[in-house]
């Protein structure tokens, strides 16, 4: 790409008039989108559940969980060493990919000579170009999300949220979908619609997996546990039944302790409102010692679990303070999405392919560069710091977005009206004369 | 020693008569207060598109007017000036940046300030909402409190807060230069703010890039209660005139 500010502004410009015109897929994801944020954002969110809302949740536990990740960013090192060490003595298979592309060359390894891959939603998987190369390499993809599952059967390609991605298609279009495609007559409810998978593919994924895919809630440094949260079950079909089970995740998603994992998860569960019905802690491969005392892996679940940890831009942001250093502390909650201006008003045209909001599109500055970020609709960011108010562990998101706003205009890529904006005030000292 | 009021470009170019307004509340409390010609713009849009040297430049000239009229003290009306005043200021000049900035409604939270006002709504009880502005609550110096200080002691006014109120505010979308980008910004989240009106029957806002948004939105959409700058509403208080009524 090579675009200047103009052509950027009037790309970003188009997508909201696609987002505004009745009957675009823009426009429906974006009134759902809106409905979502409203719920999410109010007072008394899930106070019907709880005693607290998830806000209250999160104020409860912000002091300890800020703590806990300036901590992991100060002794980064230490933290993965730790990690790596744990699990290799717990019969894990650890890689450690100091690229994202070193990552994706030992997947492809681990993959060796099967075909299909069954994965959760990993967001990771995607961040670190997993799919991509899975996709480059006709790998078949099996997601196992239904809202992933949804994403493919209607070949949707636009950003969407990261937790439910296909939560915007209606019961009807859903119905009309798999008529179209698998040629069963459904009724349009959502009951029938998870009937309908849990009748069909439950079998294969109980039966047929033999690698499967997922990512990381948290992984405990001290005793090299995994902590893998879902409620639809997927996640403990692929990761029990299969032969090998690959774990691909940043070292970002390393924390402390089990109890520090299980707290970042269950409030990933509370922001979301995604009711965790299942935490996996997967603490090695299946394993048996019921013969003779002698240790077997591989008796009813996994026989392999295979950890890439990936470095990537992690610890060169710590170690050279980047703009987006702070963003080492994000535990991938995506509390700052519902609150956010921009997200609310311009859904996913205010995203990247890593998902909707501030951390998307920072995740595609990181791996594309800024001109990829202006594209994404940085400049319709008003800096109201609610991303800040709602992290947990106080990322201000507002202030590194005002820095990559700082390097567009740099290098010619701001709207060209907020140029002369800039001219006026250095100039003539007042912008509205 | 001059104790300037800083009105802020937009207020001083769009909205005279609320400035008007400012200085008189300002002036009754505190006649040593003053205004000056030719104020410099304190440069807020441009911390999102400006890089650090010509920001720092910019500071440095405007910390010299300031030097240049011997201002020890601001107390400004505007939000985005008193963010912009109080954090990047003293990021880029450290100690030599010597001006104590305080926002209008800071200073008229001050106790004595209230006792001297001792504003009274005559006529049916007045309930009111307040819009906490991004540029007020992400402040150094967060002002959150002041305004429900303030409101809280007049004589006839009840606060029925938004639901979402103080840091938990949903921002009117015009902030960061947006508004003169992608107005769509402030279409939805202006709106969104008028919506959670239920009971205040006056939407106050201290900040006039709010009050921009605001009234724009509330034109287009015909919405019957108004949405009034803080500092009328208090000479409207003052003056015994029915904010309403205006």
């Amino acid at each position: 790409m090579n675009e200047s500010g103009k052509g950027l502004y009037e790309k970003v410009k188009k997508k909201i008039e696609a987002s505004q015109e009745e009957g675009t897929l823009e426009k429906q994801f974006g009134d759902f989108w809106k409905f979502a944020c409203v719920v999410k954002t109010r007072q008394h969110d899930l106070r019907y559940l709880y005693d607290d809302t998830s806000r209250e949740f999160v104020d409860k536990n912000r002091d300890k969980l800020i703590e806990m990740r300036e901590d992991f960013v100060d002794h980064i090192d230490s933290y993965v060493e730790q990690c790596i060490n744990i699990m290799r003595k717990k019969n894990f298979t650890v890689h450690y990919a100091k690229t994202n592309e070193e990552a994706q060359k030992i997947f492809m390894e681990e993959l060796g000579d099967n075909r299909i891959i069954y994965k959760s939603k990993s967001n990771q998987a995607k961040d670190i170009g997993i799919i991509d190369i899975l996709k480059k390499n006709e790998i078949l993809i099996k997601e196992t999300d239904l809202g992933d599952v949804l994403v493919q059967l209607f070949e949707y390609k636009l950003p969407s949220f990261q937790v439910g991605p296909g939560a915007h298609f209606t019961e009807e279009e859903i119905a009309k979908k798999i008529k179209d495609v698998y040629g069963v007559e459904l009724e349009p409810k959502a009951q029938a619609i998870v009937n309908y998978f849990r009748s069909t593919y439950r079998n294969e994924l109980l039966n047929d997996v033999k690698v499967s895919l997922t990512s990381a809630n948290a992984i405990s440094a001290e005793d090299g546990t995994i902590v893998l949260g879902e409620n639809e079950g997927n996640i403990s079909l692929i990761t029990r039944a299969t032969d090998k089970h690959i774990v691909v995740c940043g070292i970002t998603k390393i924390v402390p302790t089990i109890f520090d994992a299980i707290l970042v998860t269950k409030l990933q569960s509370r922001i979301n409102n995604v009711s965790y019905n299942y935490i996996s802690l997967i603490s090695g491969p299946s394993n048996t010692s019921d013969i003779q005392g002698t240790s077997v892996q591989g008796m009813y679940g996994a026989k392999e679990v295979v950890v890439i940890l990936v470095d990537d831009w992690r610890t060169k942001a710590a170690n050279e303070n980047l703009i987006y250093a702070d963003f080492l502390k994000c535990i991938g909650c995506k509390s700052c999405i519902f609150p956010c201006t921009a997200s609310r008003a311009f859904g996913n045209t205010y995203a990247s392919k890593y998902g909707l909001g501030p951390t998307a599109i920072i995740r595609d500055y990181i791996h594309n560069g800024i001109e990829a970020a202006v594209n994404d609709g940085l400049f319709l960011c008003s800096g109201c710091e609610n991303c800040y108010h709602w992290c947990p562990v106080s990322i201000n998101c507002g202030e590194i977005l005002k820095d990559m706003k700082k390097e567009a205009t740099e290098k010619g890529l701001a709207p060209p009206h907020l140029e002369q904006y800039k001219e006026k005030i250095f100039k003539d000292k007042n912008p509205f004369l | 020693m001059t104790k300037l009021i800083y009105l802020g470009c937009l207020s001083n170019t769009r909205y005279q008569e609320t400035c008007k307004n400012a200085i008189k509340i300002i002036n009754y409390l505190d006649p040593s207060y003053t205004i000056l010609d030719d104020v410099p713009c304190c440069g807020a849009l441009s911390y999102h598109i400006g890089n650090d040297v010509e920001l720092k430049a910019h500071v440095e000239s405007v910390n010299d007017w300031f030097e240049l009229n011997n201002v020890s003290e601001i107390v400004t009306t505007c939000a985005g000036c008193y963010n912009y005043l109080t954090k990047y200021y003293a990021q880029f000049l450290g100690k030599d940046y010597k001006v104590k900035v305080i926002h209008f409604l800071q200073f008229l939270a001050e106790p004595d300030n209230l006792s001297k006002l001792d504003l009274k709504h005559s006529g049916k009880k007045l309930k009111v909402s307040y819009h906490d502005a991004c540029h007020l609550r992400n402040a150094v110096i967060p002002i959150i409190e002041e305004p429900r200080q303030i409101l809280n002691s007049i004589e006839n006014v009840e606060l029925k807060e938004m639901e979402n109120n103080k840091t938990n505010s949903i921002c009117c979308g015009a902030g960061g230069g947006v508004y003169s980008i992608f107005k769509e910004n402030s279409d939805y989240n202006s709106k969104l703010i008028f919506d959670q009106l239920n009971r205040g029957k006056i939407l106050l806002t201290a900040c006039p890039f709010c009050f921009t948004a605001l009234t724009r939105i509330r034109e287009e959409n015909k919405i019957k209660k108004p949405v009034i700058k803080f500092e009328d509403f208090i000479v409207n208080i003052m003056e015994g005139v029915d904010p309403l009524s205006e």
